[in-house]
């Protein structure tokens, strides 16, 4: 199967770079960004293994040394893991890494039900077991203006629906956050309808963009992150990306999710990242790279126009935020 | 302690609060830790500090009228001038840490954004404040028009807080913590004043 070759991000984009340690090299290469890294192996699926072990199994090979790729520099690993909005453990930034902790990432389960051919619950080592890992370097806008490069670990959400066979009236995907309010502070005030939901369109979800992640920096993903698995979607504004992942639902109507739910006039459906549609109380031209002083011009669908515009083709992303 | 100590010590405490908060950031900038995003800390800080300042000054008149200790009065002056320093700094800060002394951005935000507008009006209305806030001046002034011109830090806070609701994304916690504060300074304000009319 020909892999995926994901948009590098453009030389014009780089600046200055604050030196990390990996201990996995996973980096290998200094500034090499952007280029896909396929994992040389598959992750075994021996019995009774936590996912925990089956992926530092996984990730403590050394992957190949990487192609040198026009680069932006990547985002401090401390910045990603320290200024976060994962409201389940607190609204403050700094939230999610004090609270992180709490998160109980074992056993986890995954549910995957509705318009499927094979649904039912699944542990998370047999959800990973036989997934081809890869690195996926990704420019992340938050719809609060501010922005970061991270180097997300993961595999295709299209590996995994395609593997529970979705039926033709499959038209979006659901997706539900951790509820457990005894254990994370934030679920404990109703600041938004708990348990936190985010959908997509199907073709948004099989798009070879969208990712599953579970790691970054070449390691286990952190609590803070969004332990143990978790959505990325680029193209579209950070909360689309939903954290903690414990069911996946396919239906055929279009779903409300949280923030349409807490603010519909805000918060639209798509979400795409676009700089000539405003939040209704902010400009959304800009953003602030963390790490970096002044503001870079954001860019349509967060640059990833080649990949996803054909999308949204004949639909007016100015109504349809 | 006489009368007089008392006073000069509560003007002492008064500056020491109004001056550490100044110092802990300082340090936070360069010796500590503030975070990812140091430019936003400092705006969101000197923005909480100076808008409970200003509700401070606003409660410094209620503390008279419940304690009737003279020392909430001799102080006022001086409270109410930090606070206009600490919103001063505040848009300083929004204006070089936030927007990187971008003017077009900056004059377009002012323009553009209400949560901007609200902040700026708030600013604004507490320059004519200071600046009658001398004693050479409120010699020139006649009483009444110092105290009409001075009621305005109501208005002033009402637009402050305004600003900081309208930018809150979810949680409204402290906001309404804010919020109730004020509605409270100002009922008590009414209600004194009908009092005192009859």
């Amino acid at each position: 199967m020909a892999r995926y070759r994901y948009p590098r991000i453009p030389e014009s984009e780089v600046t200055p770079r604050e030196l990390f340690e990996s201990r996995r090299r996973l980096l290998r290469g200094g500034l090499a960004l952007g280029a896909a890294v396929v994992a040389p192996g598959l992750l075994g699926s021996r019995e009774a293994q936590a996912w925990q072990d089956l992926l530092e199994e996984r990730l403590s090979v050394d992957l190949p040394s990487r192609e040198l790729a026009d680069g932006e520099s990547l985002t401090p690993r401390r910045d990603i893991t320290t200024y976060n909005n994962f409201y389940e453990f607190g609204t403050g930034k700094r939230d999610p890494e004090t609270y992180g902790h709490r998160l109980v990432t074992d056993p986890w389960s995954l549910t995957i039900e509705g318009e499927v051919d094979k649904a039912g619950t699944f542990a998370l080592e047999d959800v990973l077991a036989g997934q081809r890992l890869e690195e996926r370097i990704y420019r992340h806008r938050c719809v609060e203006a501010w922005s970061k490069v991270i180097p997300w670990v993961g595999f295709p959400l299209a590996d995994l629906l395609k593997r529970h066979g979705p039926t033709s009236r499959a038209n979006h995907v659901i997706f539900e956050s951790i509820h457990d309010p005894d254990n994370l502070p934030g679920q404990r005030r109703s600041i938004i309808d708990w348990p936190y939901r985010e959908a997509l369109r199907i073709y948004e979800a099989m798009h070879p963009l969208t990712l599953l992640a579970v790691g970054l920096y070449g390691e286990v993903m952190p609590n803070q992150s969004g332990a143990p698995i978790r959505l990325v979607v680029p193209w579209k504004y950070g909360f689309k990306s939903i954290k903690s992942i414990v069911r996946i639902e396919l239906v055929e109507e279009r779903p409300i999710t949280s923030w349409q739910a807490r603010n519909p006039d805000e918060y639209g459906f798509y979400a795409n990242v676009n700089p000539g549609a405003d939040h209704p109380r902010w400009s959304q031209a800009r953003e602030r790279r963390i790490g970096e002083s002044g503001r870079r011009e954001t860019l349509m669908f967060n640059g990833y126009a080649d990949e996803v515009a054909h999308l949204y083709a004949g639909i007016d992303l100015q109504q349809h935020y | 302690m006489s009368q007089r100590t008392a006073i000069t010590a509560f003007r002492l405490l008064v500056l020491a609060g109004c001056v550490t908060p100044a110092g802990w950031l300082v340090w936070q900038w360069f010796f500590g830790d503030l975070g990812a995003v140091p430019g936003e800390a400092v705006v969101h800080f000197t923005g909480m500090t100076g808008l409970t300042l200003l509700l401070v000054t606003i409660a410094f008149s209620p503390a008279f009228r419940f304690t009737g200790w003279v020392g909430f009065m001799a102080a006022r002056r001086q409270i109410g001038l930090w606070a206009f320093f600490w919103l001063v700094a505040h848009m300083l800060a929004w204006m070089g840490l936030d927007q990187y002394w971008d003017w077009p951005w900056i004059r377009r935000e002012m323009i553009e954004l209400p949560y901007i507008r609200y902040g700026v009006a708030a600013l604004a209305l507490l320059v004519p404040l200071a600046l009658t806030s001398f004693r050479r001046v409120q010699k020139v002034i006649r009483y009444r028009a110092w105290h009409w011109l001075h009621r305005l830090i109501y208005v002033s806070a009402a637009l402050g807080v305004t600003h900081f609701w309208i930018l809150t994304r979810a949680d409204y916690m402290i906001p309404l913590i804010f919020v109730a504060v004020l509605t409270g300074l100002i009922v008590f304000r009414i209600v004194d004043a009908m009092r005192h009319r009859r």
